[in-house]
């Protein structure tokens, strides 16, 4: 009973905290469709403006793999009235810094400024929607690049193909079957005009955000948001008809091969549904269940009791058609790759058939708050997750709600949900191993 | 009444079509803001633990960092001794179990990390007592075992297996102990054999000696007030025994005489790693040290960066490069210039490198540079103090790098003072390209012989050489010596002996053949014909459609690629010509023209390299006589486009041999075609041709 009283208060502490921390915003849309949201916090005397285009690296069609990759670092060559090669150059002669990043799913370009420079952010990133200047020679030094990123990440780099590797497995139509980056023979084929018919289709007022966040005028950026976001034209509706992938019902063996690396992995993959369902959520909930913390189920039991694994982890790689669940390990001294995948299915095997223990679970409770607090630490920050939960979850009050979702989450919810999705006919097994040298 | 509103609507329209914004000219910033700059509160144990609080209750959460600022420590033959007293530690304390402290502090939501000189946790605010005992009781009794020592000693070794074939990993290691030699703190690293030399009496006697209060500091960051810090310092820290750690000595590391290459061979490197370095000796509280700051950034500090705006943004060689230097009080530290580029480019990228560090040193930089440099820092410095870690970390700064108190108020006035002149003086002062090794780790086959090439100011560069462990060796052999008595004749002829024999290959006056592959979950099929007539068919479809259809009939051909048809051009006709000969190994000998140019690996098979063309190298088993390998390059877009085909899996059709699997290979992707049919004289018609 006193544990029960002690529980409820508990709950009701953290519903206090959330209160404190609330994160205040103004959305609104402009005519051309650009939607633009407004967070102040006078705190420190900066700014973040940013853009979220909604396309990604599976907004492509077949041979025309990697474009929106590519556009992240063709969208900083230049445009009509910023000369190129000069964009680095006036955001860190303004005190500034800046940078992009693009996923399957949208590219994010943002600045963080001195406050004082709020207006040429927003120029900035107007300019780059406007009117940016693509032509052959910056295409042509991108696409090197590019492929030195690829080289660097991926091929030079231990355990870099793993990710790609889970993609081709876990997908036969879906574009995510193919790298974000894409296939460089692609890039190789792209001529100027797909690649200016692509800037056309997607990065367009109606398919971005606009977030301005950190210590603002609201009533003042309003104008010069207006006066900078108004005058670029709308584009095409967009519509996006990706195939849906039957579901796995026999289990698939894949292997891959990484010269770069002495130790080899297993990987346990399943398809998972997107990240605006509830069970993604709660997939999130069992990979820190399995792997977050010394105290974790895998992580105890492999890596601490029967010392069998040099690193062991579940994460859930969410994305907005699917996402990826990968249970993962790699081995210390002379155990097989056969005996951890057995032993990692044991654990996942008893979250599908009992509860987890009610300390577990509010051990994991715990967990997420602590997260939730941490989450909206920095204005930066901020303004991403703001732009995020507004065009990929298509609700921006998630950042103040996200935690309620989690709180909702039951003990049975977790069983059923590893029942719906973790099953081993369900399952990719890939070995990732060593190459061996072919020279010397 | 209602056209007043429609008159005022237009009025106001007109007014902001007037009012519209001139979007050529970029906008300026408005009066700079003000910046607060905050001191943490601070208090000192009599143990000598210096503690700073920074109340900041922005979010209901606080960190807490114990910091150990001893001198650099020499392990010697017992390498990893300090890393493995960092696993040790944190792993619960004489007074609670391991497992019932881990439990806890995950139950809490918490985090709680140890490293061989401090820790650091992070938790709610709620949680804040708790993790100062945690903490403490942690740090100040821990208990050692021998079987938590045996586990983490072998997670350490497989550790240090998995990075064997890391090149960055690799470069690291070589590039340190290079600069700083064997003996130094920074120079020296763990090995399986150091390891296995450390006993669990060395990690207790290294906790010891150097996990002493003396030269600690605790920072405690967040949603906490000073009394509540004061009180539970004094309450759980005062039990930390005072203890001074032991010092010692070391030779100071010098810069080489002359510039030069310091190789490392790495077969599987699909990229260089280039490091550019001297030592230095640099402390935060030298004159100069904001000024080679600001001649660091300009030189290579960012995306700005004249190394970036060279190496990437000019000539697409790599996706960033860099350069850095750091600041040490103790001992020597490193300038450092790198970049990791594709193996094509890595002397071109070693030239511009050396070029780019010279320029600075002998040009001055550009008013423009420099405003637009200084703005970057003034900026950077504004936007760190969003971050209440900060003011504790300038704090720290000023204790234990010796600064004036007011170093971080007057650190924009500072900056703002610095010329032209103070950063040249600074940039000749500690980047030097005439005393530095050029450190790069890379493929020696295919990045050697233009690194050899290099001149620096008049002079070829030296290339030393090294093994993964920066000891001195001999330059890497890709290539055996070729046995007396081969020639390319010598192993044509074998090949052709090999598969059935020069009579039986000219006997042959057509084949074709039937092949499958997969590519990315799709079915590929390969039909291929030749005869002895300039004819030549290759049709792939997929999933049943041709995708790709070549025809040569003589002296006349086309290609069909996706639905389109060309005809081939003359150039492309002696191309293809040159593949259609069922055997083309029959005329290489009395074309003539190839080399035999030495010997090579292919797989695990030793094989001859002939030249045939300056487009195509075809490898030979030296054992078998059997053609192992083609490597074809061409040019597309204006790249140089390699292909490579592997023959496997030899078998027999009409007493002629056959690959039955080829696998072709184009930069990452691979295709393997396994072959259903092969037909000799058989299977063949004009028909096929037209």
């Amino acid at each position: 009973m006193k544990k029960k009283l002690l529980l409820a208060s508990a709950i009701l502490i953290n519903g206090l905290c959330a209160v404190a921390q609330e994160v205040d915003y103004e959305e609104y849309d402009l005519d051309n469709g650009l939607h633009v949201i407004l967070h102040k916090d006078n705190t420190a005397p900066i700014v973040t403006t940013s853009v979220m285009y909604h396309v990604g690296g599976k907004d492509r069609t077949e041979g025309r793999t990697g474009f929106a990759h590519l556009f992240e670092h063709l969208l900083f060559e230049g445009t009509k009235n910023i000369e190129k090669g000069k964009w680095f150059e006036i955001v860190a002669s303004n005190g500034g810094t800046n940078n992009a990043n693009t996923t399957q799913d949208r590219t994010y370009y943002y600045e963080v400024f001195p406050s004082n420079n709020l207006k040429l952010g927003l120029w900035m990133e107007s300019e780059r929607m406007l009117h940016p200047i693509i032509e052959q020679g910056g295409v042509d030094t991108q696409k090197e690049v590019v492929k030195e990123e690829k080289r660097l990440r991926y091929d030079n780099s231990p355990y870099g193909q793993f990710l790609p590797e889970l993609g081709k497995n876990l997908f036969d139509k879906h574009p995510y079957k193919d790298p974000n980056i894409g296939y460089m023979e692609d890039l190789d084929a792209a001529t100027i005009g797909d690649v200016i018919a692509y800037n056309k289709k997607y990065y367009v007022p109606n398919n971005a955000v606009l977030v301005v966040a950190g210590d603002i005028d609201l009533v003042e950026t309003k104008k010069m948001i207006n006066d900078y976001f108004s005058p670029i034209p709308k584009g095409e509706a967009i519509v996006r008809t990706y195939p849906k992938e039957t579901p796995i019902t026999e289990q698939k063996n894949a292997k891959a091969y990484d010269p770069n690396i002495q130790i080899p992995a297993t990987m346990i993959a399943y398809r998972t549904p997107g990240f605006k369902e509830k069970d993604a959520y709660v997939l999130d909930m069992i990979s820190t269940y399995l792997s977050d913390g010394p105290s974790s189920k895998l992580y105890k039991k492999m890596v601490d009791d029967q010392k069998q694994a040099l690193q062991v982890g579940a994460f859930n790689i969410s994305q907005e058609d699917y996402g990826m669940y990968v249970v993962f390990g790699l081995p210390v001294g002379e155990t097989s790759l056969e005996t951890l995948t057995t032993e990692m299915e044991e654990e996942v095997e008893k979250v599908r058939t009992t509860l987890i223990s009610e300390k577990d679970y509010q051990k994991l409770q715990n967990k997420f708050e602590n997260q939730f607090v941490n989450s909206n630490s920095s204005v930066e920050g901020i303004a991403d997750s703001l732009a995020e939960y507004y065009m990929l979850y298509g609700d921006t009050s998630l950042i103040n709600k996200e935690i309620d979702i989690y709180r909702s989450i039951t003990r049975e919810d977790i069983k059923e949900v590893a029942n719906t999705y973790l099953k081993p006919n369900q399952r990719v097994v890939l070995e990732y191993l060593p190459e061996e040298n072919t020279a010397n | 009444m209602k056209k007043t509103f429609i008159l005022l609507a237009t009025f106001f329209t007109v007014l902001a079509a007037q009012a519209q914004i001139d979007r050529t000219v970029m906008p300026k910033p408005g009066p700079a803001p003000e910046i607060n700059l905050s001191e943490p509160e601070s208090f000192q144990l009599n143990n000598g633990l210096k503690v700073l609080v920074v109340e900041n209750h922005k979010l209901p959460r606080v960190s807490i960092q114990l910091t150990i600022d001893n001198p650099p420590i020499l392990e010697g033959d017992k390498a990893g001794v300090s890393s493995l007293t960092g696993s040790l530690l944190g792993n619960g304390s004489k007074n609670i179990p391991k497992d019932e402290f881990n439990e806890e502090i995950d139950f809490l939501g918490a985090r709680l990390s140890f490293s061989a000189q401090g820790a650091y946790a992070q938790s709610l605010s709620k949680y804040f007592p708790r993790m100062m005992e945690l903490m403490a009781d942690a740090a100040i009794n821990p208990n050692f075992s021998q079987e938590e020592f045996e586990k983490e000693k072998n997670i350490l070794i497989t550790g240090l297996k998995s990075q064997e074939k890391d090149v960055a990993a690799i470069a690291a290691r070589v590039q340190r102990t290079l600069a700083y030699g064997k003996d130094h703190p920074f120079g020296e690293f763990t090995t399986e054999e150091t390891v296995n030399k450390v006993t669990l009496t060395d990690v207790d006697k290294f906790y010891r000696d150097y996990f002493v209060p003396a030269n600690a500091y605790l920072i405690v960051v967040g949603d906490v007030s000073l009394d509540a810090v004061k009180e539970l310092t004094e309450k759980y820290f005062t039990p930390w025994t005072k203890a001074v750690p032991p010092s010692f000595s070391y030779t100071s590391p010098k810069n080489v005489a002359n510039t030069q290459i310091n190789f490392v061979d790495m077969p599987n490197a699909v990229q260089s790693e280039i490091t550019v370095q001297n030592v230095v000796e640099l402390k935060m509280k030298d004159a100069d040290y904001i000024p080679v700051l600001v001649a660091n950034q300009i030189l290579g500090g960012g995306g700005e960066g004249r190394l970036f705006l060279n190496l990437r943004e000019d000539k697409g060689y790599t996706y960033g490069s860099f350069s850095s230097i750091n600041d040490n009080k103790y001992a020597a530290s490193r300038f450092r210039a790198t970049a990791q580029v594709r193996n094509a480019v890595t002397d071109s990228s070693v030239v511009e490198i050396l070029k780019e560090i010279n320029r600075i040193n002998t040009e001055p930089v550009s008013e423009k540079e420099l405003k637009n440099t200084k703005a970057k820092y003034a900026g950077r410095f504004i936007m760190a103090l969003e971050d209440p870690q900060t003011i504790a970390r300038y704090a720290l700064n000023i204790e234990t790098e010796d600064l004036p108190k007011d170093f971080y108020k007057t650190y924009l006035e500072k900056l703002d003072k610095v010329t032209i002149a103070d950063v040249q003086n600074a940039a000749q002062k500690y980047f030097n390209a005439d005393n530095a090794r050029v450190v790069v780790v890379g493929k020696g086959s295919e990045v050697l012989t233009n690194l050899e090439k290099i001149d620096y100011k008049d002079a070829n560069l030296p290339v030393l050489f090294y093994t993964k462990t920066a000891e001195r060796t001999e330059a890497p052999t890709n290539e055996a010596a070729v046995p007396e008595g081969i020639t390319a004749e010598s192993v044509i002829e074998k090949y052709m002996e090999a598969i059935g024999g020069k009579a039986k290959l000219e006997s042959v006056d057509s084949y074709s053949l039937t092949a499958a592959a997969e590519m990315q979950g799709m079915k590929l099929d390969l039909e291929m014909k030749k005869t002895s007539n300039n004819q030549f068919m290759q049709d792939v479809k997929m999933m049943g459609n041709s995708v790709s259809k070549q025809v040569l009939d003589g002296d006349k051909g086309y290609v069909v690629a996706q639905g389109q048809r060309k005809d081939l051009t003359d150039e492309e006709i002696v191309k293809i010509k040159e593949e259609s000969a069922p055997f083309p190994e029959l005329n290489y000998l009395s074309v003539g023209g190839i080399s035999l140019e030495g010997m090579e690996m292919v797989g695990d098979k030793n094989a001859y390299k002939l030249k045939v063309t300056d487009n195509k190298t075809v490898f030979y088993d030296a054992e078998t006589g059997l053609k192992l390998q083609e490597i074809n390059v061409a040019e597309m877009q204006g790249q140089q486009v390699q292909s490579t085909f592997t023959f496997e899996d030899y078998k027999e059709v009409s007493g002629i041999l056959f690959p039955f699997k080829l696998i072709q290979t184009v930069g990452p992707q691979n295709v393997e075609f396994i072959v259903s049919e092969i037909k000799v004289n058989d299977g063949v018609s004009p028909a096929d041709f037209e």
